[in-house]
């Protein structure tokens, strides 16, 4: 493998090849982004702008969408759902795996089996109850439907994580003396931190992404996640300039390409606990 | 070493060892072994039943289970219920019998939606998936390996929205693409690609490809680092060549990540919305509209809450067929326990 014959160079310079045209969306992205407004004349987008304006462009996407209290709204809804999650999930599968309850299979399935329905089959009910208890349009009402969403998955990853932690560890705990949940907070959740931060990160791009929840449980400029501030902006109603719509597609697309980047390897294992599921 | 060491972490069914490793503990590498070393200590627990009372363990399932419940199951249950109602959002609910389900198959709007979610699961999973394959056997394995792939990741960690606002700006009339057609003398410069069925759904699943490869490309290389290193330099003793080995050790053994990353696929397809919506909202007219977003237009733009209601009761029968096939073709392959 570390030879490197023809074979490896044609292997190489088809994936560089690839690779570019891969870029070549992200490329229009990035440089449309930067360019000011009035310098955007609809055949220019393949060439680099000579002046910065992507400021400017968020700044008139700020003012036509209030982006910035999505982006703060967003931050809160991706970092206290998964948290809240992650903790969720942890109890419940020490609660299956370790603590071994009459029917635990059955029990995880119940709680698992919440990943199986569409979206779609949640939407209507979510709308009306959120209505009547005054939830619509709120920030504890998608933190609440967002958490809901991120319980199976972390339930499925750390109900396997902790199936495969010895025994004998709760037991030496027991012996020692430690509650159930001095064992769960000072042993359990220790030895299982990279599983947690896996699916922390794998559910922080998930909601950060989100469209469809955000679309029908809020509408307000300050509550509304930002995937649905940006689609309102890009919208034939919306009214705005190539390069505003760009520069919003940019700056709500940085912080999951960010964290992604930082973690990748976290989020590697995340994607092959997740899928690689051992029922 | 490294690779040693991520080769044993999948053996073990995820992240357990090298985890339980860094914690001081050793784990025997067969399942067999690691049920001998834990049945004593589990016997033995268990003849004290006190240790876990039954109270205190509900105090640990009860808040996934009421969370779930109350977010998921009902209002799944209560959708079932609307979908045999006139419901439109205002008063109560009037029940009407199966008369949504009846209009689902005279409806010439579910025509296109059937026909787009047909055509996204086929091409939706084929492209991506075969992609993915490639671009994970060629990186994988060559130095700087995860900087190849870095290309096709970047547009997976992006949302469905933010892909829809690149490639909406790419295809419109007189757009990027159409520049580079009309600086290259090719036809096609004043296409308006997304106002035009079949064009319309081509383009988004060209712009879903272009998001879904590196995920697809990311677990086909955890696949890879399942097979055993063994296995391949037995092959290249006997003098198996490159395509060979590949076509007769590497693929076959790929067969369960295959099935997995093949029924993730068809299961997205079957729910594409983010990037219909944002793009075209299913038009012009319905023409480009899957079953997700009929669902979303009937509801929430025509007010029909009983009609999307029973869309959607369709789309998780279709969906829920395709989950069972593909989880039963895992178990059968042997990948996933009970």
């Amino acid at each position: 493998m570390s030879r490197l014959g023809s074979a490896g160079l044609l292997r190489r310079a088809v994936l560089i090849v690839v690779g570019l045209v891969w870029l070549v969306p992200l490329y229009l992205l990035v440089v449309n982004a930067i360019r000011p407004s009035t310098a955007f004349t609809g055949t220019n987008e393949w060439t680099i702008p000579s002046s910065f304006g992507l400021f400017q462009n968020v700044s008139t996407a700020e003012q036509s969408s209030g982006l910035a209290g999505s982006l703060a709204s967003t931050a809160l809804y991706s970092i206290v759902s998964p948290g809240l999650a992650v903790v969720i999930g942890a109890l419940v599968g020490f609660g299956v795996s370790v603590l071994q309850p009459r029917r635990p299979f059955f029990w995880f399935m119940v709680t698992f089996g919440g990943a199986v329905f569409p979206a779609q089959m949640l939407l209507v009910p979510l709308f009306v109850a959120y209505a009547q208890l005054n939830l619509y349009n709120t920030h504890q009402g998608l933190i609440i439907i967002y958490t809901a969403l991120s319980v199976p998955l972390a339930a499925l990853v750390l109900r396997n994580f902790f199936g495969g932690v010895p025994t004998h560890l709760f037991q030496a705990a027991q012996i020692d003396g430690a509650s159930l949940w001095t064992t769960f907070w000072r042993i359990y959740i220790p030895v299982a931190l990279s599983a947690l931060v896996a699916v922390f990160i794998l559910e922080f791009t998930f909601i950060w992404n989100d469209l469809l929840f955000g679309l029908t449980l809020a509408s307000s400029n300050g509550v509304r996640p930002v995937m649905p501030a940006l689609a309102s902006l890009q919208s034939a109603y919306g009214g705005s300039t190539v390069p505003v719509v760009l520069a919003a597609g940019v700056v709500v697309s940085l912080p999951p390409v960010v964290v992604f980047l930082a973690a990748q390897r976290f989020f590697a294992r995340g994607l092959a606990l997740s899928q690689i599921a051992e029922l | 070493m490294q690779a040693e060491a991520d080769r044993f972490e999948l053996k073990a069914g995820g992240v357990r060892g090298p985890h339980l490793k860094s914690a001081g503990l050793s784990v025997p590498r067969s399942a067999h072994a690691r049920r001998r070393l834990i049945r004593p200590f589990r016997a033995s627990y268990r003849s004290k039943p006190q240790v876990t009372k039954p109270t205190a363990t509900a105090g640990f399932i009860a808040p996934a289970v009421v969370v779930v419940v109350a977010l998921m199951y009902l209002p799944f249950l209560y959708s079932v219920y609307i979908s045999f109602t006139n419901y439109d959002g205002l008063g109560s609910p009037r029940w009407d019998g199966i008369a949504n389900y009846v209009q689902l198959f005279h409806d010439p709007e579910m025509v296109d939606a059937i026909r787009n979610t047909a055509v996204w699961v086929v091409a939706g999973v084929v492209v991506p998936v075969a992609l993915g394959l490639g671009l994970a056997i060629l990186t994988y394995g060559i130095r700087h390996g995860g900087w190849y792939r870095l290309p096709f990741l970047l547009p997976y960690a992006m949302s469905g929205a933010g892909v829809a606002v690149i490639w909406g700006f790419i295809l419109q009339p007189g757009g990027a693409l159409g520049d580079v057609l009309k600086t290259l003398g090719l036809p096609g410069s004043g296409t308006a690609w997304l106002s035009y069925w079949p064009d319309s759904t081509i383009a988004m699943v060209i712009a879903s490809a272009w998001q879904a490869t590196g995920v697809n490309c990311l677990l086909f290389v955890v696949g890879l680092q399942a097979v055993p290193v063994a296995v391949l330099e037995a092959a290249e003793i006997d003098g198996a060549r490159a395509f060979t080995k590949l076509w007769r050790v590497t693929l076959p053994l790929l067969r369960p990540m295959t099935i997995v990353v093949v029924g993730l696929a068809i299961v997205a397809a079957l729910k594409t919305f983010d990037i219909v919506w944002v793009m075209t909202q299913g038009g012009p007219g319905y023409t480009s509209t899957t079953l997700a977003t009929a669902m979303y237009s009937q509801t929430f733009v025509a007010d029909s809450y009983g009609y999307g209601a029973a869309i959607a009761v369709l789309l998780t029968v279709v969906t829920g067929l395709a989950s069972a096939v593909y989880l039963k073709q895992q178990v059968q392959v042997g990948g996933v326990k009970r």
